[in-house]
């Protein structure tokens, strides 16, 4: 078990890829959460679990309880908005019928899975029955105004014709089905972020049994952290199935350490937010979400 | 010569009640009134001017036993009054959430009944906390049949306690195909266990019957072949369902309701003149007190044809299946005996459930503020909810809770018995007091007694 301030607890860090075609081929880097699900789903690990699908408008998602592979592969490819995963969590334990539940999520939704586990206020019977969590790496998220003023204002072009999205190298990148390419440097998306992401101090999903995300491995690889024993378990059968093609950490560019730095910015940085809260207001504070 | 004597709080039963009693020399009751003292909850008023959406709900808040219900009960009232048809499908979803709350609190009311009985064979009487059998097995078996019930509710209506799937209109979902099936799996185990279990309480309940005294308190007190029978009637709107004023052909008539004070059917000032400090538990109340049954009641009472009538199992059966047994033992045997039919509803709805079938209907009207009611028979009997809306807001609203009904009507039927087995008659109601308080002494030096809380 290694712990590390920025990545918080794991048993173990790779770099890794799907062996699946048809997830790789909508899926926003190396697939791995989609895989996961799947495998978990063909295991009879999980019954069904919640992903972001897709909403009524270009780009909006929509939590949705996905029961089948065809289902959970409406979930490839990161869609920068906000989707309400944890809405589902007790109605796929009720009207789905689901006992054992997978959640994929970013790190506060993740932080509020536990939570409920922990405290299951209006939560009777779910703890037992979440039986596999996937974290996503998450810098910030933006409401799906935002998301529209960025791509269609900054970026200039329309959201009925994106076909992917991507946030790397300090930019915000938009690739439309016709062809077009268009970046606007993060700068200018700050002020479209939601505030709630400006105290969160998770970037890795701390909390997750297996967290995943871009940054740290090359263009189409992902880097997974193993945290839990549930984790560990899953992660070595679907790699002994063949699921993925993995590398060691340490032997790919650009590496941990890009992931560390770029945790670190988040982190410190919000964690000058909540001090900076602290002050707000004459004789006042905001509330410190951690404390 | 007549005494009084008073036992309160009446205990194993849901809610806070008490039994006053007049007995003759031989401890037998002349006259029994049983009130509830629970305080008043106040939900008619509350209702007043919140949105149709919102009463049923906190309704429901009335009790953790039935709430399913009451959000059922209250649901349909408004639905009624808005004039508002449901789909099939939403409408098998309530019936199957019905029939698991049942279930549940069929099972529930075992746990609290079996202490008063003896296994059968022996002189010992039962103590579920005992770690030797056959009480470790049978709590096995109520525990197991209570989740079923329990988990079937949880599914078809969001939640055992307080349902979140039932809305005006229909239902909020409809649930999955793999959580039908589930379901499913779960009544066929359930129907095994409770007839199991029905066959082993029928038991219990005979060999009771039969035997020719009980023990209470180091005393042996005779058990009247009469005990808990009385002449007043039955009244059950369905045998496993309900009713309510939209149907081509209602099984209630609000025009034969009349609601009356307790003032009117209880007795007046008493002074306690006999007390048994060994009465189970803690003793019955010192003499002297001073007590006064008028004054203290906080239920309405609704008569059916200007009389209380009886309600829950025996009356449904009796009404419907031709049932023909009086009394307390009968109302045990009947309740026993509504265990698998929940089951079999259950089973028959689930055949019929078209998990793809739309839930909600595709207009809810607002309401012109014409009175519609329904009628839901909860485990412990009929309970009748009225309600007026318009334009989307309650104008009025009533609960005719199924123990509302009983506490008049069991009162009568407290007259013959020993009074150390008066509890006896009570629990056989299967009680459930809280949500029967519907009064409060608003002016005690004017004796107004029972302002009601609700307005016409």
């Amino acid at each position: 078990m290694i712990e590390d301030p920025y990545f918080g607890k794991y048993i173990s860090c790779v770099s890794a890829r799907s062996t699946d075609r048809e997830i790789l081929k909508k899926a926003q880097d190396g697939g791995i959460a989609t895989t996961l699900m799947v495998f978990a789903l063909e295991e009879g690990m999980i019954d069904g679990t919640i992903v972001a699908g897709e909403g009524d408008r270009p780009w909006e998602p929509e939590p949705i309880v996905a029961m089948t592979r065809e289902d959970i592969l409406k979930g490839r490819g990161t869609k920068y908005s906000i989707s309400p995963q944890i809405s589902w969590l007790k109605e796929a334990t009720r009207s789905f019928g689901l006992d054992k539940v997978g959640v994929t999520g970013v790190c506060c939704q993740i932080q509020a899975v536990r939570k409920a586990q922990l405290y299951p206020i209006n939560m009777r019977d779910v703890p037992g029955k979440v039986a596999f969590t996937v974290g996503l790496f998450c810098m910030e998220n933006f409401p799906y105004k935002s998301l529209q003023s960025i791509v269609e204002d900054h970026a200039a072009q329309s959201l009925g014709s994106v076909k992917r999205m991507d946030i790397t190298k300090g930019k915000f990148w938009v690739y439309t089905e016709r062809g077009d390419v268009a970046t606007l440097p993060l700068k200018a998306t700050h002020k479209y972020e939601q505030p709630g992401c400006h105290v969160c101090l998770d970037y890795v999903s701390n909390l997750a049994d297996i967290s995943t995300g871009s940054v740290g491995s090359p263009d189409g690889w992902s880097t997974v952290f193993i945290r839990t024993k549930k984790g560990n378990e899953i992660w070595s059968k679907a790699v002994a199935a063949g699921m993925f093609e993995t590398k060691p950490i340490e032997e790919v560019k650009p590496g941990l350490d890009l992931l560390r730095k770029i945790a670190k910015e988040k982190i410190d940085k919000n964690q000058k937010t909540i001090e900076e809260r602290k002050t707000f207001g004459v004789n006042k504070a905001l509330r410190n979400p951690y404390a | 010569m007549t005494k009084v004597i008073e036992i309160s709080p009446a205990t194993r039963l849901e809610g806070h009640s008490k039994l006053t009693l007049k007995v003759n020399d031989e401890g037998i009751v002349e006259r029994g009134d049983w009130l509830s003292i629970t305080p008043v909850r106040g939900i008619e008023k509350l209702a007043i001017g919140k949105t149709m959406e919102q009463v049923p709900k906190i309704a429901s808040r009335v009790c953790g036993i039935c709430p399913i219900t009451h959000t059922l009960a209250g649901t349909e009232a408004m639905e009624a009054s808005i004039g508002c048809e449901i789909p099939k499908d939403a409408k098998l979803l309530r019936v199957i959430l019905h029939a698991a709350n049942r279930v549940h609190s069929n099972a529930l009311h075992n746990i609290l009944i079996l202490p008063d009985f003896y296994i059968p064979g022996t002189e010992k009487k039962f103590n579920l906390f005992a770690k030797e059998q056959p009480a470790r097995s049978v709590m096995a078996r109520i525990a197991r049949i209570r989740e079923i019930g329990q988990t079937i509710g949880s599914i078809a209506g969001g939640e055992a306690i307080h349902p979140s799937n039932p809305r005006i209109g229909g239902m909020y979902h409809n649930v999955s195909p793999r959580a039908k099936q589930k379901m499913a799996d779960l009544a066929k185990e359930g129907l095994v266990l409770v007839h199991e279990h029905m066959e082993f309480m029928l038991d219990v309940i005979r060999n009771m019957q039969n035997r020719e005294f009980v023990e209470v308190a180091g005393k042996q007190i005779p058990i009247p072949k009469t005990l808990g029978y009385h002449n007043q009637g039955v009244m059950a709107t369905s045998s496993m369902y309900g009713s309510s004023s939209l149907d081509e052909n209602p099984t209630w008539d609000v025009s034969r309701w009349k609601e009356t004070r307790p003032w009117d059917w209880y007795m007046g000032e008493l002074t306690v003149d006999l007390e048994d400090p060994n009465y189970p538990v803690g003793g019955t109340t010192k003499v002297g007190t001073k007590v006064n049954p008028q004054m203290e009641a906080c239920t309405g009472v609704p008569t059916y044809d200007g009389q209380p009538v009886e309600v829950g199992p025996r009356a449904r059966l009796s009404t419907f299946k031709n049932f023909d047994e009086k009394g307390t033992f009968a109302q045990h045997i009947a309740r026993q005996m509504e265990y698998p039919g929940c089951f079999y509803t259950i089973l028959k709805c689930l055949d019929d459930l078209n998990t793809s079938g739309k839930v909600l209907a595709d207009h809810i009207p607002q309401g012109d503020g014409s009175m519609g009611w329904a009628a839901n028979e909860a485990p412990r009997g009929t309970n009748i909810h009225l309600a007026r809306v318009k334009d989307g807001k309650v104008l009025w609203f009533e609960m005719l809770v199924p123990t509302t009904w009983n506490f008049p009507t069991c009162s009568r039927a407290l007259t013959g018995a020993p009074w150390q087995i008066a509890e006896m008659v009570v629990r056989a109601y299967d009680p459930c007091v809280s949500c029967a308080t519907h009064m409060i002494v608003v002016n005690e030096e004017d004796r107004v007694v029972a302002q009601k809380l609700m307005q016409w």
